[in-house]
């Protein structure tokens, strides 16, 4: 199975909204914290009120993951807060990686900017995540606009490409391989590399995914509407280390 | 058209669009910001207008003149900012005018907070502001449907010349799912029949207002205004009744998006063998009083689940008048239940409805 090893110790996730990048970052952040990384995860969420990786706090916090959020009654605002200890982040020590969940759009990634001088000289990850099925980023031009706005937003350099393309429930794997087609097109036409392409749960073992010329994340849904519990997590080759069903907090209850 | 994954609150920009509507007057207020967000990049793009009005008091004024001079528009606010749109509704009620407005509840009261509610069943269905007038509401359970619902709000704002809400919690307007949209787009400005201030040159001039000095004139108006919304309650009723054939221990009654996390506690609670059936009104007004006493007959019990400390069940007692007992179980202030709260809540039901369930 595929896990996602940053180059760089800052990792940084952007995208337009409703790409899915909070789901990304929560399954990454958890992946590399179960392959024993110590991660710090700060949600940098200023634009949207709902669905943000605050809500799979305890989750993360379980596998020792930090989690940089708005304390107390602040978490559940639609205020720009952004934390000191943010900062701190930006040069993690030792082997700690930190990971920073952004919020969609330029709006979102215009945050990023007040960081560009204490990132002078220094590397980092910015992984734009791209959803072929979402309106304004579903044809090269329009993710390309988007990388833009997002560069122009955050004055950094997006360096990694996500393919992330889903329908949520109605995934199939034609949806997937379309998303990967379409990061490959942005990819050639940007010079930034497709750095994994993500498939939810067992379409990950797809053999049609054999084609994609990328690492194939598996993702676990964890950010689940209210209505849905998550689905039983089965490990085939282990089916007694089968792990307990896990999910953000059923939303809002803080 | 493929599937595209949509926010709610972009889908009901989009689904405007599709019925032909290209003027938004709006103002942000989170969680419904989407809309106007959406629309501003959009609306540009097929030749239409969106203004950012200063206030909702304004955007409300400005739908009222739009519509009067017969365009195809829209609003959409959360909770407080509907309460400043009261006026004006009442106004474009008055005057018979056909505009579609989106409230996407947040929790109050007062300021209240972002988080999702459903605590203005009330005033969307009963007290919307003041004087004898009545919205058809209509409560989408996805997003989906809440295309699917906004179209028919023009379609039925125009049938009617009546001012449509549609209202949804804050959830169906944040949370993202597959969506389909019909190709078509809907023609053009709407009929401006023999009302809509299109300049008199050549014809005898109208005029839209809604003072009515005369108190027989005025008296006239209102029983035209009452006459209508009997024709709508007689037309247009509309809902979803779930597993409700044949006789249930319990009847749950729960409308939008609370609706779907009941679905999940009902199938959980099939497999111990207890039958509940789910009555979903879709037309929160008209309510569909019928359709729910006939459910009702068939249940031994009846429950209201709503995101608010209990509105709805006024409509549920109304409906089963008097001949089943009736429960209540909600939360408010944004919190919204878990499956395993309403599973509880369903269990205390059920227990007090002597259901026994297969193996008890």
């Amino acid at each position: 199975m595929t896990i996602y090893r940053p180059t760089s110790n800052l990792l940084m996730i952007v995208g337009n909204y409703g790409s899915g990048k909070t789901e990304v970052a929560v399954n990454v952040a958890v992946q590399m914290a179960d392959e024993g990384r110590r991660v710090d995860v700060a949600d940098l969420d200023i634009v949207n009120p709902y669905f943000r990786c605050r809500e799979a706090r305890e989750l993360m916090e379980r596998r020792g993951i930090r989690v940089v959020m708005p304390p107390g009654a602040q978490a559940w605002a639609d205020l720009p807060i952004v934390l000191p200890e943010i900062k701190g982040m930006l040069h993690p020590e030792g082997d700690r990686i930190s990971l920073f969940d952004v919020g969609g759009d330029d709006v979102g990634a215009k945050l990023l900017s007040s960081f560009v001088e204490a990132l002078k000289g220094r590397t980092y990850s910015l992984l734009q995540v791209v959803n072929s099925r979402r309106p304004f980023t579903d044809t090269v031009e329009g993710c390309l606009k988007m990388k833009r706005d997002i560069e122009a937003a955050s004055r950094l350099k997006v360096t990694g490409l996500v393919a992330n393309s889903h329908l949520v429930a109605e995934t199939t794997v034609e949806v997937i391989l379309e998303g990967w087609r379409l990061a490959r097109s942005v990819s050639e036409a940007s010079g930034v590399p497709v750095e994994f392409v993500t498939a939810m749960g067992d379409l990950a073992d797809d053999p049609a995914l054999k084609t994609v010329q990328a690492p194939v994340l598996r993702l676990t849904r964890i950010m689940l509407p209210p209505w849905l519990r998550p689905a039983e997590k089965k490990d085939s080759a282990n089916p007694e280390k089968s792990a307990p069903a896990e999910r953000a907090r059923p939303i809002f209850r803080p | 058209m493929a599937k595209v994954l949509m926010k709610g609150n972009e889908a009901i920009g989009e689904a405007a669009i599709r019925a032909g509507c290209v003027h938004f007057f709006g103002y942000p207020i989170t969680p419904q910001s989407e809309v106007p967000e959406y629309l501003a990049k959009r609306l540009p793009e097929v030749g239409g207008r969106f203004v950012q009005a200063e206030s909702e008091v304004a955007a409300s004024n400005m739908i009222y003149g739009a519509a009067g001079v017969g365009m195809r528009v829209l609003t959409t606010s959360s909770s407080p900012g509907i309460s400043l749109m009261a006026e004006a509704l009442s106004y474009i009620a008055a005057c018979e005018l056909p505009v579609v407005l989106v409230n996407i509840m947040r929790a109050g009261p007062g300021l209240g907070g972002i988080l999702p509610s459903q605590g203005d069943y009330l005033q969307a269905t009963k007290g919307t502001a003041h004087g004898d007038f009545d919205l058809i509401v209509l409560a989408p359970d996805s997003v989906q449907e809440a295309v699917r619902l906004v179209i028919s709000a023009f379609e039925l704002a125009e049938k009617y010349r009546n001012p449509v809400m549609v209202i949804g919690d804050g959830m169906i307007g944040q949370m993202m799912e597959p969506v389909e949209f019909p190709d078509e787009v809907k023609g053009p400005p709407l009929d401006p029949g023999d009302w809509a201030l299109t300049g008199c040159a050549g014809r005898e001039k109208r005029i839209i207002n809604s003072l009515y000095l005369d108190p027989d004139f005025a008296d006239r108006h209102n029983r035209k205004l009452k006459a209508k919304f009997e024709r709508i309650r007689e037309a247009e009723q509309r809902w979803e009744a779930y597993n409700c054939d044949g006789p249930c221990d319990l009847l749950v009654v729960s409308f939008g998006m609370m609706s779907r996390i009941c679905k999940t506690a009902i199938e959980e609670l099939k497999a111990e063998g207890f039958k509940i059936g789910l009555f979903r009104p879709i037309t929160l007004k008209p309510y569909p009083y019928e359709a729910l006493r006939k459910a009702a007959d068939k249940a031994k019990r009846i429950i209201s689940i709503e995101m608010n400390m209990g509105q709805m069940i006024e409509d549920v007692k109304l409906a089963a008048l008097g001949t089943k007992p009736i429960d209540f179980f909600g939360m408010a202030g944004g919190l919204v239940p878990s499956p395993d709260d309403v599973v509880a809540a369903l269990r205390d039901s059920l227990k007090k409805a002597g259901a026994g369930g297969k193996a008890r």
